[in-house]
């Protein structure tokens, strides 16, 4: 097993996808519980104490979502207070909280994500799916810094030749559509040289390959099945109908029946398998150095 | 890992995914779930979408100078987003559809709103992203004459198509939170996102006014020019 | 064996008068390396592309072009992709994707090749160019130099047969210029590989080539070893001026054999001063002969100054290291000056301080006596041109772009007639720059600083530009050069400025200058070093050797 960053983007990208799915359609207070502490674990695993601002703003975001739905929403039996003339209920507020939940765990997971696939590896899958595509998307990975620097360029030539004046909204929108325009030109310009490039070394002569430099190792498989394995048993319990929770009018909650037992379970080892990855390969790295 | 090696595999594939394994997904999600089912639906029939569109575009064979104008212009949509009051993705993607048709529209659309979320950040309305921005693509393609003759109805179809954008994504917005359609919500996310709308709207506009006959001139210029 | 044949080709491109290739016939062995020369316009890049189908421009064509034998139009599609390997001229355009690795997988991917063929070829490949350490980097964050050694690598992986390359070293500076060359050289004794190469900067090439093909106006002037043809193209000076500085010498002198490198040069140029010392019967030795005594010039500054640094420091950001460290320079009025140095050394950093783009945080910059804050750009004090013209074209025909800029065109200096309806994408790289010049001349500004101006231009139009230089210098106006071009440098500034690490080391008339400098000088200089002073120009080193065989004994002095 290795962490996400180490392994194949395909199971990377299964593991995430999978833990986020589940949380994201799924209202049981437990699994958005187990949701949003393994996607808030797995991120600090990551990137340790830093990221601050990002966990204020999540927080706020939590706030405002659980407390929008008892505001706007008036189902429900149970009357906490009345404000305005309207009831604000407890089965309205905890939905809110479960919905905010599942925004916000969602947003820590997507978070993850983003930083784990970069562009390569976000392209590997998509070769897998259409190498076409991907090297319509490789193309345009490349040009968007190189296109950012010519930006830069031209903003400074233009300035040299007192063409761009920033003083109010208008003035400065008026000239950055004048630096999009020359970039634009240059762009579709020299963009010719690229097909020539590309028709020179063979593009559209047959069939693609596509070559990566990702492998699938052992470690891989042994994560993607244990993904699988629980993502499988979570979405069984699911479909049984063993984590439906019932908000209105009145709360219900779910049984403790085995088999939703078995689906926390699941889902618990599935949210925190990532930080789990992780985790494990700290502890090999320690273990060898202490070795050598 | 391999692509799919054996042609009748993939022949198979193909049919099997789009007919049925698709349609199955969604299908069992809306029985399966219950309380989020509404949700479900909305991003697997999204993402099914946007899957069979750009299949459809894997299989036409594109040259390879459409291909780097489609990047080119997906990168510019990005860098565009990148500069504070710009937002040209709409207006870009339509004048884009106008010239080189519908489905180099799409393309455009849909991989802009994919590529430039590596900078705004990934989420589950990346799929929606896509879609929508896919679609005004598409339908300025379809509707690329009458765009291209009249310059009142090429600003209307901006400016309608980028506030449509607007409140779709709302309505998505909703669905996430709620788990299903409420229209008071609706109106709040509306309203917390109404400045960000107009500016948009504005801004797409003045694009559009600004920059539809020069982006139109310089493409049909590198068309002639690439021979397409 | 010939592995590539071209037999009567003539071409011509539609809605164009003449033709671009006039019944053009050569071949190539494998294994050799040949050098098409040939001013901008003469066909060199119509040829190139002709031979490999891919690039090959729409027109009319005749005759035939053999590649092993088989007409280039009857090859199979991969075969063709793979037997010529094509490198252009931009290093950043031609690459296709985001990381080194793909790109070096990219021609391999387009064959259809399976994937352990493909990871084994690029292994190889990227531990022979020494790519290995940038190998999982992405393409962007790579120099000029190395983007286009990845281009020829990934040209390369495919194994091609014949490699062509349209002017690969125009847009890198003078070493990672050199290393490019140095590979080709390699790849050419290591795997016998073709190489048909154009070339504008023939300093290097020439001595490495077996063969040059000399075109002019779509005609093949001549086919032949680089020591036969220079020779012969002595009353050609548009097609001269390109050659090696030794070639030139010995040509303008009639040498037997024509010497193209620095040390031929030298040997010949010993051998030619004793020859003229016995035939005039002079006791001198050759080394001091023609030595010319002479007052150095003071390096200070002729009138009052157009720019003055004074203890300069720039960085980019606050994080990052200083750019410019404590750089003092002035700049007199009316003077043309040059600024050499190396890549980083903050040239254009500071030309972008004097332009008011960029703000020190420490020192004083003047201009014309006025604080660098209270000049505005634009109102015809400062005027900067940037080293990449494109981008300052914003139209779609160069009379738009000068009725944009406000440009009247009988106010220049320099005539852009027959271009007012072409596409300046469609342009010339000298003329986009004459272009570009135009639109920042529409300010009529005091002080021009320059960016590279030469970069990818050819011998001959280098000389008119220089022409061009020389005439706004005569309207009273101030030119500041940023150039890695010594024999520009050497030909046109009245001052050179030498910078390194932020800073001017040395500044002076090129004469001084470069005769002071060891390394960083011009072939000339370090061809005639201890046999004439201060000569730093193939023009001056000519005319001292006349000078010498007129005085008929060198007699020191006078």
């Amino acid at each position: 097993m290795y962490s996400l960053s180490e392994c194949n983007p395909a199971v990377a990208a299964v593991c995430l996808l999978s833990a986020a799915g589940i949380a994201m359609f799924c209202m049981n207070p437990v699994i958005l519980a187990l949701s949003l502490a393994g996607a808030v674990c797995f991120f600090l695993v990551r990137n340790g104490a830093g990221g601050g601002k990002s966990h204020l703003f999540f927080c706020l975001l939590f706030a405002v979502l659980a407390l929008v739905n008892p505001l706007v929403s008036h189902n429900g039996v149970t009357v906490l207070f009345v404000l305005n003339h309207r009831p604000v209920t407890l089965e309205a507020l905890l939905y809110g909280m479960a919905a905010a939940a599942a925004v916000v765990s969602a947003l820590y997971w997507f978070r993850s994500f983003s930083q784990l696939m970069t562009g390569d590896r976000l392209l590997y899958l998509f070769g897998r799916l259409s190498p076409r595509l991907a090297l319509v998307l490789s193309m345009a990975f490349r040009f968007v810094p190189l296109f950012s620097r010519q930006a830069k360029k031209i903003r400074q030539a233009q300035r040299a030749l007192g063409r761009l004046r920033e003083g109010n909204i208008a003035e400065t929108f008026r000239g950055n559509v004048r630096v999009f325009s020359i970039l634009l030109t240059w762009a579709l310009e020299n963009g010719i040289v690229t097909a020539d490039s590309m028709a020179a070394r063979g593009y559209g002569v047959g069939r693609r390959t596509q070559f990566s430099v990702f492998r699938f190792r052992r470690g891989d498989a042994v994560l993607l099945a244990l993904t699988l394995l629980f993502f499988g048993g979570a979405c069984v319990s699911l479909a049984c109908g063993a984590l439906d929770m019932v908000y209105y009018p009145a709360l219900v909650f779910p049984e403790c029946t085995p088999l939703a037992l078995a689906g926390y379970l699941c889902y618990g080892l599935l949210a925190f398998l990532p930080s789990l990855a992780q985790g494990w390969e700290v502890l090999r790295w320690s273990c060898l150095r202490s070795r050598i | 890992m391999r692509g799919i090696e054996s042609p009748r595999l993939r022949r198979w594939l193909r049919v099997l995914l789009p007919a049925v394994v698709m349609p199955a997904v969604v299908l069992g999600g809306a029985l399966v779930l219950d309380e989020r089912r509404h949700l479900f639906v909305s991003v697997a029939v999204a993402a099914c979408a946007v899957l069979l569109f750009l299949a459809g575009i894997e299989r036409r064979r594109i040259g390879s100078r459409r291909m780097v104008i489609a990047a080119v212009m997906i990168a510019l949509c990005v860098v565009g987003r990148l500069i504070p009051f710009f937002k040209p993705v709409t207006a870009l993607t339509v004048i884009t559809a106008i010239y080189l048709g519908g489905e180099t529209g799409f393309l455009v659309g849909a991989m802009s709103a994919l590529l430039s979320n590596f900078y705004f950040g990934q989420g589950p309305w990346t799929p929606f992203q896509m879609l929508a921005w896919g679609l005004i693509g598409l339908f300025a393609g379809l509707l690329a004459r009458p765009l291209k003759k009249s310059r009142a109805f090429l600003l209307c179809y901006g400016l309608l198509s980028g506030l449509l954008f607007s409140l779709v994504m709302d309505v998505w917005t909703v669905l996430w939170y709620n788990g299903r359609f409420d229209p008071a919500l609706w109106l709040a996310a509306m309203g917390t996102a109404l400045p960000h709308t107009v500016l948009y709207a504005v801004s797409n506009f003045a694009f559009l006014w600004l920059l539809a006959r020069p982006i139109g001139e310089k493409l049909e210029r590198v068309r002639i020019k690439y021979g397409l | 064996m010939e592995l590539l044949t071209v037999e009567n080709l003539s071409f011509s491109y539609p809605q164009a008068g003449g033709r671009a290739l006039e019944n053009v016939t050569c071949s190539v062995r494998r294994g050799e390396f040949v050098a098409l020369c040939g001013a901008t316009g003469s066909g060199k890049s119509t040829l190139l592309r002709l031979l490999k189908r891919e690039l090959a421009p729409l027109g009319e064509r005749s005759g035939r072009i053999l590649i092993g034998g088989t007409p280039v139009e009857e090859l199979p599609a991969s075969a063709s992709a793979r037997t010529v390997g094509f490198v252009m001229q931009q290093p950043e355009q031609q690459l296709v994707t985001d990381r080194v690795w793909h790109e070096l997988a990219f021609g391999l991917e387009n064959l259809g090749l399976p994937q352990a063929v493909i990871a084994r070829r690029v292994a190889e490949t990227a531990s022979y160019f020494g790519i290995e350490d940038w190998y999982e980097r992405e393409v962007s964050g790579l120099s000029g130099g190395q983007k286009q050694l990845l281009a020829l690598a990934s040209v390369m992986v495919m194994q091609p047969e014949i490699l062509l390359l349209d002017e690969p070293t125009s847009q890198l500076d003078p070493i990672a210029a050199s290393d490019f060359i140095a590979t080709l050289r390699r790849l050419n004794q290591d795997f016998s590989l073709t190489v048909l190469l154009s070339e504008h900067r023939l300093e290097e090439v020439i001595p490495l080539c077996d063969r040059m093909l000399v075109l002019e106006k779509g005609r093949l002037l001549e086919s032949d070893a680089p020591r036969r043809v220079i020779p012969r193209l002595g009353d050609r000076p548009e097609l001269l001026c390109a050659m090696p500085a030794a070639a030139r010498l010995g040509a303008a002198l009639g040498a037997q054999t024509c010497p193209l490198t620095v040390r031929e040069g030298r040997e010949w140029l010993g051998q030619w001063l004793g020859q003229l010392c016995r035939e005039t019967s002079c006791e001198q030795p050759p080394q001091a002969c023609g030595k010319e005594q002479s007052s150095p010039q003071g390096a200070g500054p002729a009138g009052p100054p157009a720019l003055c640094f004074r203890d300069v420091w720039f960085r980019y950001e606050r994080s990052l290291p200083d750019v410019l460290r404590g750089l003092s320079l002035t700049v007199a009025q009316g003077e043309l000056f040059c600024i050499l140095g190396g890549n980083g050394s903050g040239k254009t950093t500071a030309l972008g301080v004097a332009a008011g783009l960029l703000r020190a945080y420490s020192g004083s910059i003047r201009v014309f006596g006025k604080r660098i804050r209270e000049v505005r750009p634009g109102d015809g004090c400062v005027a900067a041109l940037p080293q990449d013209v494109q981008t300052v074209f914003l139209r779609n025909t160069v009379r738009e772009e000068l009725e944009d800029a406000g440009v009247r065109p009988e106010s220049l200096p320099f005539d852009l007639g027959g271009l007012y309806d072409r596409h300046p994408y469609d342009l010339s790289g000298g003329e986009q720059q004459l272009l570009g010049l135009a639109k920042v001349l529409a300010a009529s500004p005091r002080l021009l600083l320059l960016d590279e101006p030469t970069k990818g231009l050819d011998a001959d139009t280098k000389r008119g530009f220089i022409r061009i230089l020389r005439e706004l210098q005569a309207s009273g106006m101030t030119v500041v050069v940023v150039t890695h071009d010594v024999d520009f440098a050497a030909q046109c500034a009245d001052r050179c400025a030498l910078f390194f690490r932020g800073a001017a080391v040395s500044v002076g008339a090129p004469a001084d200058f470069f005769s002071e400098n060891r390394f960083y000088t011009t072939a000339a200089n370090r061809m005639t070093r201890g046999y004439f002073d201060r000569v730093v120009t193939v023009k001056d080193a000519i005319a001292r050797c006349r000078g010498c065989r007129r005085e008929g004994a060198p007699h020191e002095g006078n």
